[in-house]
């Protein structure tokens, strides 16, 4: 039986994407391919639910064509297909108009940082033995007094390679395994905590500490009391840190204040929050999971200082974005999805990084005398206007009132009703306790502390 | 023409069926091959300019596969016998690996071979790139020219979409569709006295190019708009303390997705979505009651789930298991009625599937899902619920809202709100007012609703990796009693 298809070595295959793509006539593009492997293992009721295998085989094109664009996606790429694909793209092209948001893609070609540890070979033993480290990580936390368990474990591979125009050519490998796990003592007691990273030493043990945390967590949360609305310090752990704080560094982004999006539009050069803040984009954080040595332009990646001190320095940009406000690419240049076969070649945030603080998460609570709400984990943050940063966002899993220096009781059926740009000038504590979130509310990698906040505003239901 | 005897699906669907054949032979107990062809047209205009656009087909096969109460999913775009054969050997080995200690099994259903489409006259693919990019960019145009400095920032997002699938089962079961998708989004920023309100609005349904005519698309956004520029002018803060409250059928209907819909969804009820997008009050109500038993609101309050509604977003007539749609009436008369099932969920309450499994994409494993959601129409005109309120708030729009992850406590910040007095909805415009309810503080104010119908179009999002699926919401208009406004 003739295959319809060949699994070309990236080389090969981008030779003959950028053969095929100068022929059909383009003034620039930009031709990125991935191939690799995701796994997934889910679980509740402390028992696996399924596992899940994704291969991935993808070529993603940008072409430009007299200031005119498009983007095209091509799973299993053949000569065949991707020259198919082409001539539907110029006919697209040729009905377009120009795309006022392109002023051109890296030129130059530069010689990108190497990052260490961005693969760890390990990671496909985890087809065979996820099981059992996700199983390891249950037991702790139903020794930790839960009653059941649920979570999600990814891993996987793949290696990215690019070609431009413009003679970038380049490639690296890269693995990821990311964990969440909530463990349940009672229906409105429950407690969770992440993994995620490259580096699978001492997998096991983390894996198992993931489930005595959570567990420990649930554990502390049973027979909650009704929360009472009103003004607190409120202390966020990192997974809600960077839920929070995410919608602020993930809107230094000129696309986002452009479409009002972004409560900075306004705030280049403005203090933020305290002389003890200081947040990064760093793709050269090579356990951070949106590490990469190039981005899609193939501009070198860098270390892009955003807050400073407390004052916001930077935005993220690639070559368009940077052109149109007169300043450099960060190098922080992406396929961003708008959804709908609709994809835009503007900035994005990599991994993001907090200059730790001078506090245990310990010390934070115990200089907690008033009245105090220490929120572990969160979810549907929402906003009224983005511009202004008016939102509100849900406590789950642990969520406990702190006061005199001591988690007093835990409660529940509260909203954090707040303002972000509030918030961030009203912190007042910083941890050092640093770790790496992603999850499901948080989509960029962060590595984030405890922080302490003034005066927040917590709600609850009237009816 | 028979779909079936489409291009797309002669050459595919004997992959398809050989996956099936595979699985047979190496004596699976289940095993479900899913087909998808899609093809996706998207453009981002922003102040009428052109951002981004393309078109994106992707073809995949998402196979399921139970064997000995354990479950596994994997998925492929390499449509080839070799590949195929090879993919169902590794669910074969990764089957065998999973140890369940309970065994998931699925309820027993009918073998069905059917086939279904959804009606439209001009395909998208018919019409010329620069006619749509036109019509959006007039349709800028026009907002432009009619609010112009009051709207300074405005965004279109399209999505057309045509979907074929293919779904085999080893039971015997085959089903083809064809669904072709029109979905619109914009999200304004419009400037006042007050400062500044934004509006994220979205429409869908079914049908091709012709949907937009139809449905006066053009008219929708304009008038949408124009409440989102008379908030950001008139709208002013006021205490109102506890009143009588009408919503529109755009928060009624967001109100029946999160308070109702969700929560009555089995996979989070018996805890498969525990790590994320949770669980479910219903829980506590279950143990202690029966469905049919158990008062949620009152006796004017229905609910119904509806995959086939015509025209609708979440339109289906067979779900991706195979299983026929039909309606689903969740809460009756006030009264918990019915959960949303697939056939694993089925299976573990005993009963049959009600068909509410979907699936994104190829890729994406199908789990219990709304479709259409909506507070059955009552009996009363919009004027005849204000009629009764001496002084009140008419909320016919939203901004932000959120629930907790039980769907027990719920926020819906007000948009374009008037003022209710002597019972009449004023051109006097409140500023957000919020609304912090619970499910069943909502559902026991209800006191009428209005025989109108409208919907509203939405993207639900559950399932991790996240799957987004069209949906609509909405119903009647809806009348709540004696509703302190949050602060």
């Amino acid at each position: 039986m003739q295959n319809n298809f060949s699994k070309e070595e990236p080389e090969v295959l981008l030779n003959t994407a950028a053969e095929l793509i100068q022929k059909s006539g383009m003034d620039e593009f930009i031709a990125q391919y991935h191939s690799g492997y995701d796994w997934q293992i889910r679980f509740s009721n402390s028992e696996q639910d399924i596992m899940k295998e994704w291969e991935i085989d993808k070529l993603e094109v940008f072409l430009v064509k007299d200031q005119r664009t498009t983007t095209l996606q091509i799973d299993i790429p053949t000569p065949t297909i991707i020259e198919k694909k082409l001539k539907e793209a110029s006919v697209f092209m040729k009905n377009s108009p120009p795309n006022q948001l392109y002023a051109g893609m890296e030129q130059s070609i530069q010689t990108p940082p190497s990052i260490s540890s961005l693969f760890d070979s390990r990671t496909k033993d985890l087809v065979e033995n996820g099981s059992e480290n996700v199983y390891h990580a249950i037991d702790a936390a139903l020794a930790e007094g839960a009653k059941k368990v649920s979570g999600v474990l990814y891993f996987g591979s793949q290696i990215t390679s690019l070609r431009t125009s413009h003679g970038f050519s380049g490639e690296y490998a890269a693995s990821y395994y990311r964990a969440t796990l909530r463990a349940f003592v009672g229906s409105e007691s429950s407690g969770q905590d992440l993994l995620c990273g490259r580096n699978l030493d001492d997998f096991s043990t983390k894996m198992k500490n993931v489930g005595r945390n959570a567990g420990k967590i649930a554990s502390m949360a049973v027979n909650p009391k009704t929360g009472i609305a009103g003004i607190y310090d409120v202390i966020l752990s990192p997974t809600v840190g960077g839920n929070i704080f995410g919608e602020i560094t993930d809107a230094a982004n000129p696309l986002l204040t452009m479409l009002g999006m972004s409560p900075l539009q306004d705030k280049l050069g403005a203090q933020l929050g305290p002389e003890s803040l200081t947040i990064r984009d760093n793709p050269l954080l090579g356990e951070g999971l949106n590490a990469r040595p190039f981005d899609v332009e193939g501009t070198p990646s860098q270390v892009t200082p955003l807050v400073e001190n407390g004052k916001l320095i930077n935005f993220v940009h690639n070559t368009s974005s940077a052109i149109q406000t007169g300043g450099k690419s960060t190098g922080n240049s992406n396929f961003v999805d708008f959804g709908g076969g609709s994809q835009i070649l503007a900035p994005f945030t990599s991994n993001i990084e907090y200059q730790p603080g001078d506090f245990s998460h310990e010390e934070i609570i115990a200089e907690s005398k008033k009245p105090t709400i220490y929120i572990t984990s969160n979810w549907y943050t929402r906003f009224t206007n983005m511009m202004e940063g008016t939102f509100s966002t849900i406590p789950r899993d642990g969520l406990f009132y702190v006061e005199n220096g001591e988690i007093q009781y835990p409660i529940r059926n509260v909203r954090l009703s707040d303002n972000l740009l509030r918030m961030m000038k009203n912190i007042i504590q910083i941890g050092r306790d640093v770790q790496q979130v992603q999850w499901w509310e948080v989509r960029t990698p962060t590595f984030i502390p405890t922080i302490k906040v003034a005066d927040c505003h917590i709600t609850a239901p009237t009816k | 023409m028979s779909i079936e005897d489409s291009e797309i699906f002669t050459k595919n669907k004997p992959l398809v069926d050989f996956v099936i054949t595979e699985g047979q032979n190496l004596h699976l107990d289940y095993v479900e091959a899913r087909y998808i062809h899609l093809t996706s047209e998207g453009y981002t205009f922003r102040n009428g300019a052109l951002l981004g656009g393309g078109v994106t087909r992707t073809d995949g096969i998402g196979l399921r596969v139970l064997h000995n109460g354990n479950l596994v999913f994997l998925t492929t775009a390499k449509l080839n016998r070799d590949s195929l054969s090879e993919l169902v050997r590794r669910a074969k080995s990764k089957v065998l690996a999973a140890k369940r200690k309970k065994p998931i099994q699925f309820s027993q259903e009918p073998v069905v071979e059917d086939e279904w489409k959804t009606p439209y006259q001009i395909a998208f693919a018919e019409v010329p790139v620069e006619e749509k990019q036109q019509y959006f960019a007039t349709m800028d145009q026009t907002l432009h020219q009619e609010f112009g400095k009051s709207l300074p920032n405005r965004t279109i997002m399209v999505s057309l979409a045509n979907e074929l699938k293919y779904i085999a089962t080893n039971e015997g079961s085959k089903i083809f569709s064809e669904k072709m998708q029109p979905v619109l989004h914009t999200f304004n920023t419009a400037v006042g006295d007050s400062g500044s309100e934004q509006r994220f609005f979205g429409i869908g349904g079914t049908g091709g190019w012709e949907w937009f005519k139809n449905q006066n698309i053009l008219q929708q956004v304009r008038d949408d708009t124009l409440g989102l520029v008379k908030t950001a002018k008139h709208a002013q803060s006021m205490k109102l303390g506890k009143i009588d409250v009408i919503i529109s059928s755009e928060v009624a209907g967001i109100m029946a997705h999160e308070n109702v819909g969700h929560p009555s969804e089995a996979d989070r009820i018996l805890g498969r979505e525990g790590a994320q997008a949770g669980e479910s009050f219903y829980v506590d109500l279950l143990k202690d009651g029966e469905l049919g038993s158990i008062q949620l609101g009152n006796p004017e309050v229905t609910i119904i789930e509806d995959p086939t509604l015509p025209g609708s977003s979440g339109f289906y007539l067979y779900d991706d298991e195979c299983v026929k749609a039909r309606p689903r009436a969740l809460i009756k008369d006030g009264m918990l009625n019915e959960l949303l099932l697939n056939r694993e969920f089925a299976h573990r309450f005993g009963v049959s599937s009600n068909g509410a499994a979907r699936a994104e994409t190829y890729d994406r494993e199908p789990i219990v899902r709304m479709a259409n959601t909506y507070f059955k129409p009552g009996s009363y005109t919009l004027e005849e619920l204000a009629e009764d309120i001496n002084h009140g708030m008419y909320m016919k729009s939203f901004s932000e809202w959120n629930i907790d992850d039980r769907r027990y406590q719920s926020k819906y910040v007000g948009l374009e709100c008037y003022l209710i007095e002597k019972g009449e909805i004023t051109e006097k415009m409140i500023r957000r007012p919020i609304l912090e309810l619970t499910t069943r503080g909502i559902l026991g104010s209800v006191d009428g609703v209005t025989k109108s119908f409208g919907s509203s179009h939405g993207t639900c999002g559950k399932g991790d990796p996240g799957q987004g699926v069209p949906v609509w919401m909405g119903g009647g208009e809806v009348r709540m009693r004696g509703i302190q406004l949050g602060e």
